[in-house]
């Protein structure tokens, strides 16, 4: 077994006293440490700074906004009401990460400043157009989501820099649908989701569609090329087949033709085409 | 080299694990898995694969499922931690969970059977008549090489008519 190194650990009990430890000096973050554990057994000597008695596992609903405190954690909100009202996709997503262990442990926090190209609630966010409230001693910044992420496991984010939370805005549609494509159904990293909302008229055309995908791009990422040629269509089979075919071309364009490539093609064709149909029809997909 | 081999601090926490309290002074470096085998000699609670991948180290922690392995042992600060030494309540009488497993046959080479069984407290924890997808979802972290699921599956079915608050109440948590 390799070994893991903890120099200190640090277990504050205010924001206040966080934010002065991560001024101070090069602490990691821990949260549920579902990922951060398996790093440090990479042997790398760390200073850990818990996050969890911070009271940061709030979900809170205004007028137009949810605010998710970053260390909610996966089972949380997959039985959160608010989030299930409002931003739906969310709690399904959260609901298909790894296992119930994991989900018992891992955070949303964890999950976005981890930044892995297959983070399961990434897309789901993004479809809220989220925003992360950032907190150090300098003050309190906000990023939006589609821009936090540089490359895969990178982010914007200091190193004195707590996620404080998340703030999605409301969008009321008329159909969601999160496929998720794993090898096996519980404990697998994605290989590919598909978070879809569609907003449909009474003449069954498009007003309004918010596409995104995970393990597609880089890093997750919104396909708005995709959401535009979508936008006043009349809603008919060949539409989505359409579609399916223009996400690929998005992906080759963005990500590049790779080893993987072959097989992702006809897979995301097919999600989309089927994710598309699905919130078409309403459903609130969990396959 | 060797100054960085020796830089471990050694955290004090106080926990419950079985119903008795504990106050150590615990490398911060160790998981709770570490903790529970190496450091108190609990050995019932397995080592799989030390990546979350397996259930094999899952315990109770604060009335949920969760797995030793993926929580440091400094994080545990406060908490109450079952592990499958406290399932029974003496060596003569079983708790009802273990006893359906062994007549459904769900033991094989035994492996993965104290993930399993605090698994599946946890899942009576929150559902005491779960449906067969439900139990899959519950178990799915779980992962056994011998039955093929099918006993388990069962013998946890059969669980939903037998088991009472009674069996489960010393597991449940409130804060
Ligand atoms: C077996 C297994 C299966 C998994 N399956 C999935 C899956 O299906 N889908 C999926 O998306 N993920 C999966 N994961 C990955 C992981 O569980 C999730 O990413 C989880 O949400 C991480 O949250 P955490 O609280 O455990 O993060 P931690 O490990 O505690 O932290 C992760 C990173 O975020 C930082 N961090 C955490 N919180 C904050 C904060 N508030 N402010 C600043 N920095 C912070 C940490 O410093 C660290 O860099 C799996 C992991 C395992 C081990
Ligand atoms: S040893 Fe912890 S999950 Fe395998
Ligand atoms: S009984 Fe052998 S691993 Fe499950």
């Amino acid at each position: 077994m390799t070994m893991i190194r903890v120099t200190a650990y640090e277990n504050p009990k205010s924001i206040e006293e966080a934010t002065t430890f991560l001024a101070k000096d090069t602490y990691v973050p821990i949260a549920g440490g579902t990922d951060v554990i398996l790093e440090l057994r990479n042997g790398m000597p760390v200073k850990l700074l818990d996050i969890n008695n911070l009271k940061l596992n709030h979900v809170t609903s205004n007028k137009d906004n949810i605010e998710i405190g970053a260390a909610c954690t996966h089972t949380q909100l997959a039985s959160n009401p608010i989030v299930s009202q409002f931003v739906p996709l969310v709690g399904i997503a959260a609901g298909k990460v790894g296992s119930k262990q994991i989900r018992n442990r891992g955070t949303i926090g964890g999950n976005i400043v981890n930044a892995s190209p297959c983070a399961d609630t990434i897309p789901a966010l993004l479809i809220y157009d989220a925003e992360l409230v950032l907190l150090s001693k300098k003050g309190r910044r906000i990023a939006r989501l589609d821009e936090f992420i540089t490359s895969p496991y990178a982010t914007i984010k200091r190193n004195d820099e707590l996620l404080h939370s998340i703030i999605c805005k409301k969008n009321n549609k008329t159909g969601y649908s999160y496929l998720k494509l794993g090898r096996r159904q519980a404990v697998n990293i994605s290989r590919m989701t598909i978070s879809v909302a569609l907003d449909i008229d009474d003449d069954n055309a498009v007003i309004d569609a918010c596409i995104s995908a995970g393990s597609v791009f880089p890093v997750p990422s919104r396909m708005k090329d995709l959401e535009k040629f979508l936008r006043g269509e009349k809603i008919k089979p060949k539409l989505f087949k359409e579609a399916g075919k223009l996400a690929v071309d998005l992906m080759i364009k963005h990500s590049g033709y790779r080893w993987s490539t072959p097989y992702k093609e006809p897979v995301l064709a097919g999600l989309i085409e089927r994710a598309l149909m699905q919130a078409s029809k309403g459903i609130v997909q969990d396959n | 080299m060797e100054t960085i081999l020796n830089t471990n601090v050694e955290i004090k926490v106080g926990f419950k694990l079985n119903g008795l309290l504990y106050e150590k002074s615990i490398p911060a470096n160790w998981t709770l898995l570490q903790l529970l085998r190496d450091g108190l000699g609990y050995y019932g609670t397995k080592c799989g694969c030390e990546i979350g991948e397996c259930g094999a180290c899952t315990v109770l922690l604060n009335g949920q499922a969760i797995n030793s392995c993926l929580v440091l042992a400094p994080q545990i600060e406060g908490a109450e931690i079952w592990t499958i030494e406290g399932v029974a309540d003496s060596i003569n009488s079983l708790h009802p969970v273990q006893r359906i497993f062994i007549e459904y046959d769900a033991v094989h080479c035994g492996f993965c059977t104290p993930g399993m069984i605090m698994s599946t407290i946890a899942l009576l924890l929150e559902n005491s008549s779960p449906d067969e997808n439900t139990i899959k979802t519950a178990l799915a972290g779980n992962l056994c090489r011998c039955t093929g699921y099918v006993q388990i599956i069962e013998a946890v079915k059969k669980l939903s008519g037998i088991i009472t608050e009674k069996d489960l109440e010393k597991f449940r948590y409130s804060e």
